[in-house]
Parts: C-alpha cells; sequence; structure tokens
C-alpha cells in the first residue's frame, strides 16, 4: 500500500502530489493539518523525526526529502518518465530541484509567511506551546521564528533570492519550454511548486518575467497540476504556507 | 573525450567526493587543482569556467557541471564503469539521504565546528581585511554571507553549540545505520560512502570523543573497510596535506 502523508497542495507537498498525479500512480490521501501541528504528535514523529511534511509509506517503510520521494517514484513506479534521458539533462535536473531545496523553498516560505502567516494563525491559540513541544530543534527554531515574524532585512534578501531565481529562469526557458531538456521534468514541477507563489507575492518581479509567466501557465494547465491542486482542503492552497527548510547557514 | 576536474587540496569535503568518485568509476581525467590559499576560486580565470565561483567543477566535453552530490550522479550515469549507486529504488533513495545527511547537515556542522582549526591556513599572513575584501567577491549572496562569518568568525556561539549537539548526534545516528548495513545506503558501496568519508570521515582524527572502537564501533568497521580500497588508497596518495601559503615577500622597511 502506498499512503502519502501530506498538508494543501503547496510547495513540497505539492511536488509530490503532482509527481503522484503524473506518473497516475494511485495512493491513499493522509492529510496532516501542519497549521494545528498534527506533524508533532507521537504518531507522525514515529514516520519522521523531524517532524515535516510531506511523508511517503510504501509498506510500511517511510520515505522523507520531497526531492528524494519524487526521483523515488519516478524510478519505482511505472508511468511517464519524469527525469529526462540524456545524463547532462538529468543532472540539470537534479540542479534545479537542489536549488528549490538550498535556497527557493526558504526564501519563498519565509515571504508567503509574512503575507499569509499572520493572518491564518489568528485564532490558533496555544501556537507557542504546541512550538516548544517540537522535539527536533531545528525545526522547533524555523516555527519560532516564524512565530515571531521574519526580519525585514532577511525578507529582502529573500526577496534578491526570488529575484535570482527569476533570473536563472527566464534565461533558461530562452532555449526551450521546460527547465531541464525537452520535456516536462521534475525540475519544472519542483521550481513550480514554489514559485507558484509568486505571482501573488512579488507581483512586480514576476510581470518583469514574461517567459516564466508563460511557463508558469503552461505548468498549471497539465491535468495532473489540477488534480494535484484540486485536493486542497482550504479554498485556495497558494494562500496558506508554512515555515519552510531552515536558511542555509553557510557554505 | 575530455574531462578536467577543478578542485582543492587537500582532498575531502566537496573536492575529494568527486575526486574519489572518479577514481571508483576508473575515469581518465586532467587535474585542475586550484589553490586555496590564493583564493584562485574567486579569480577571472575560474570565474570564467564556473562563474559561481564555487569548487569543485567538472568540465567534461567542454559542458560545465557543477554540485559535488550532482556530479557524481551524473559521472555514474555518462560514464563505464561500476555501479556506483544501488539498483534499488528503495536503497537508491537511501543512498541520496545519506548523500545530502553528510553533505548539508553533518558536515557543514562540522565545518563550523573546525573551522578555528581550518581559517588559519587560508588567511596566512593577510590581514582580515584583505581577505574579507577578496570574500566581497563571492558572487552568489548567500554564500558572501556565509564565507564572511566564517572567517571574520562572526558565527554566534550558540549556533556552534547547536553544531556540536547535531554532530554528537549525528555520530550516533552513522552508528545506528551502520550497524544495520555493510554500506551506508545498503549492500553495495555506493555513493552514501563516497560522502560519508569525505565529509565526516576525519571524526574518528579530529573528533575521537565522538567516533572511536568503544562508542561507534561499527562505523570503525566500515571506515576500516572503505580505507582499504583502492580507489581511496589512490586518493590518499594523491592527498597534499602540505599547502601552507608561502610567506609574503618581506617589505623594504621590515
Amino acid at each position: 500500500m502506498l499512503e502519502l502523508y501530506h498538508w494543501e497542495p503547496n510547495a513540497a507537498a505539492a511536488r509530490v502530489l503532482i509527481t503522484l498525479k503524473e506518473k497516475g500512480v494511485q495512493f491513499q490521501s493522509r492529510y496532516v493539518d501542519v497549521l494545528r501541528f498534527e506533524q508533532h504528535e507521537p504518531a507522525f514523529l514515529e514516520l519522521n523525526e523531524t517532524g515535516e511534511t510531506p511523508v511517503l509509506v510504501r509498506d510500511g517503510e517511510a520515505f522523507t526529502e520531497s526531492s528524494f520521494i519524487c526521483e523515488y517514484l519516478d524510478e519505482a513506479f511505472p508511468g511517464a518518465a519524469l527525469m529526462p534521458e540524456a545524463p547532462y539533462d538529468r543532472w540539470k535536473a537534479r540542479n534545479w530541484q537542489k536549488y528549490v531545496d538550498d535556497h527557493l523553498a526558504a526564501a519563498v516560505s519565509a515571504l508567503a509567511w509574512r503575507a499569509y502567516g499572520e493572518a491564518q494563525m489568528q485564532g490558533r491559540n496555544g501556537a507557542e506551546a504546541a512550538v516548544a513541544r517540537i522535539p527536533f530543534r531545528p525545526r522547533r527554531d524555523e516555527w519560532t521564528q516564524a512565530l515571531k515574524g521574519y526580519p525585514d532585512d532577511q525578507l529582502a534578501k529573500d526577496r534578491g533570492r526570488v529575484e535570482m531565481t527569476l533570473g536563472l529562469v527566464e534565461a533558461e526557458l530562452e532555449a526551450s519550454d521546460w527547465l531541464a531538456g525537452p520535456s516536462f521534468s521534475l525540475a519544472d514541477i519542483a521550481i513550480f511548486a514554489f514559485m507558484n507563489y509568486l505571482p501573488r507575492l512579488t507581483p512586480d518581479l514576476v510581470s518583469a518575467a514574461p517567459r516564466t509567466l508563460a511557463w508558469l501557465q503552461r505548468v498549471s494547465a497539465r491535468p495532473a497540476v489540477k488534480a494535484a491542486l484540486a485536493l486542497a482542503r482550504t479554498p485556495d492552497p497558494y494562500a496558506v504556507v508554512a515555515p519552510g527548510p531552515e536558511h542555509i547557514r553557510w557554505g | 573525450m575530455t574531462v578536467e576536474l577543478y578542485f582543492f587540496q587537500p582532498l575531502g569535503t566537496n573536492s575529494g567526493r568527486v575526486y574519489l568518485t572518479l577514481l571508483e568509476k576508473g575515469v581518465d581525467f586532467v587535474e585542475r587543482e586550484l589553490k586555496g590559499t590564493e583564493f584562485e576560486h574567486l579569480k577571472p580565470a575560474y570565474l570564467a569556467v564556473n562563474p559561481k565561483g564555487q569548487v569543485p567543477t567538472l568540465v567534461h566535453d567542454g559542458r560545465v557541471l557543477t554540485e559535488g552530490m550532482n556530479i557524481n550522479e551524473y559521472i555514474d550515469e555518462a560514464f563505464d564503469g561500476p555501479a556506483l549507486r544501488p539498483a534499488d529504488p528503495r536503497e537508491r533513495w537511501r543512498m541520496r539521504v545519506w548523500c545530502r545527511y553528510a553533505d548539508t547537515d553533518l558536515g557543514r556542522c562540522l565545518m563550523m565546528i573546525n573551522w578555528n582549526r581550518i581559517v588559519p591556513t587560508f588567511v596566512g599572513d593577510r590581514s582580515l581585511e584583505e581577505v574579507e575584501a577578496i570574500l566581497q567577491t563571492v558572487p552568489d549572496p548567500d554564500r558572501r554571507r556565509s564565507w564572511l562569518a566564517a572567517y571574520k568568525q562572526t558565527t554566534p556561539p550558540e549556533a556552534i553549540e547547536e553544531s556540536r549537539r547535531r554532530a554528537a548526534e549525528g555520530a550516533q545516528r552513522v552508528e545506528a545505520n551502520m550497524r544495520q548495513r555493510p554500506w551506508v545506503a545498503g549492500g553495495a558501496y555506493s555513493l552514501a560512502d563516497i560522502d560519508l568519508l569525505n565529509f565526516c570521515g576525519f571524526m574518528s582524527a579530529w573528533m575521537p570523543e565522538l567516533v572511536n572502537d568503544k562508542d561507534t564501533p561499527a562505523t570503525m568497521a566500515w571506515q576500516a573497510r572503505v580505507n582499504e580500497r583502492p580507489a581511496v588508497k589512490a586518493m590518499r596518495a594523491k592527498t597534499n596535506r602540505n599547502f601552507t601559503r608561502p610567506p609574503a615577500p618581506q617589505q623594504a622597511t621590515a
């Protein structure tokens, strides 16, 4: 049996949900309400000690880290190939995914938290107490920071990172419709899952990136992407947010 | 076909992981050593190859490849030679998780903790202002900030403390894994063994309070097995540990 523990179809959860839908793999959806801190309850921590979603469970074995879950799904299941064929394009696809994990995920999450976080936490009493109970310290620190609010200078850096990413994507789309080689791949899924926040978060930056805008529309129009986003339980999965991974400290 | 590898000495961490993968795979390559002590990775000649100024870089038939872990998967896919990734998708997932844990998590903590042992070699007789001016040219803003924090030793003490805590936890995590399986990802030697060796293999020498025969016997046994591999021995033979910066010419007034 294949189960996916996930929250709303945005960010990391969107990566895995879109991948499952693109592959046409059947799975049991196990919804984890991140804003109620269900990911820090003992049952979930059994699956992933860091208390991070999404987690894929296959026959009782838990798989974490969305980049690697997606590549696992592509390698372990039949269906459309989501990694390019040529080794160089495959390298490119992995580099885009790593870029998301190292830089874009944290930057977009912080900007989205500033835009939506405060409002969504209103009326949720006991958030501080719930955060204090998070056993995995880097996660606890990240949530603590989010509840306090990110400082303006960090958000300015995050905006700079988004702008830089848009430049990279624009350059890549000059030669091809997709980010890693001639066809749609896990690279497009990874970047889309986070960039889909941007038209509302940084409209000024996105409108200066016409190829990216067209690409966002191309990806959004895919039936699998629509099906994944339709799994939302809130009115708009890109109007809610959870803290992203911790920012790279150095190196 | 030409393969060139730009790397730092002494071979280890990111440079070591790719160097060793090429040796294990049996790929002939041209060595392009960059002198870290001279900050050659930030000079125009290298930035023309890799504008990000990151090391290592692999150039294969004119194509430039960056990011150590992804270079290694590329090497395994693009060249003949023994497979360095498990065939089973589940083990391959485990391999990737360990590669990333070695470089991004445990490896970074170790660098942060041991930075005070590494910095003086690179700074040499330069003033901190001189080093700072050089580091202002690091192209990526996040990397620039982190390098500056490391050189200026402005990393907050609590961040270093947290790294120590994670390193101790990491040593036990590695040990728990090595008790379950002969190689990091499962039944066969893979890129995960290469990465763990290069990012964390020095713990037994530098942090013997965390990695030793008594507390982490499975890790020590694994390391001994890895050290017997011909490619690992070949890399050690090529590793230059005496790479201090030549003294600056004396000023006339001195």
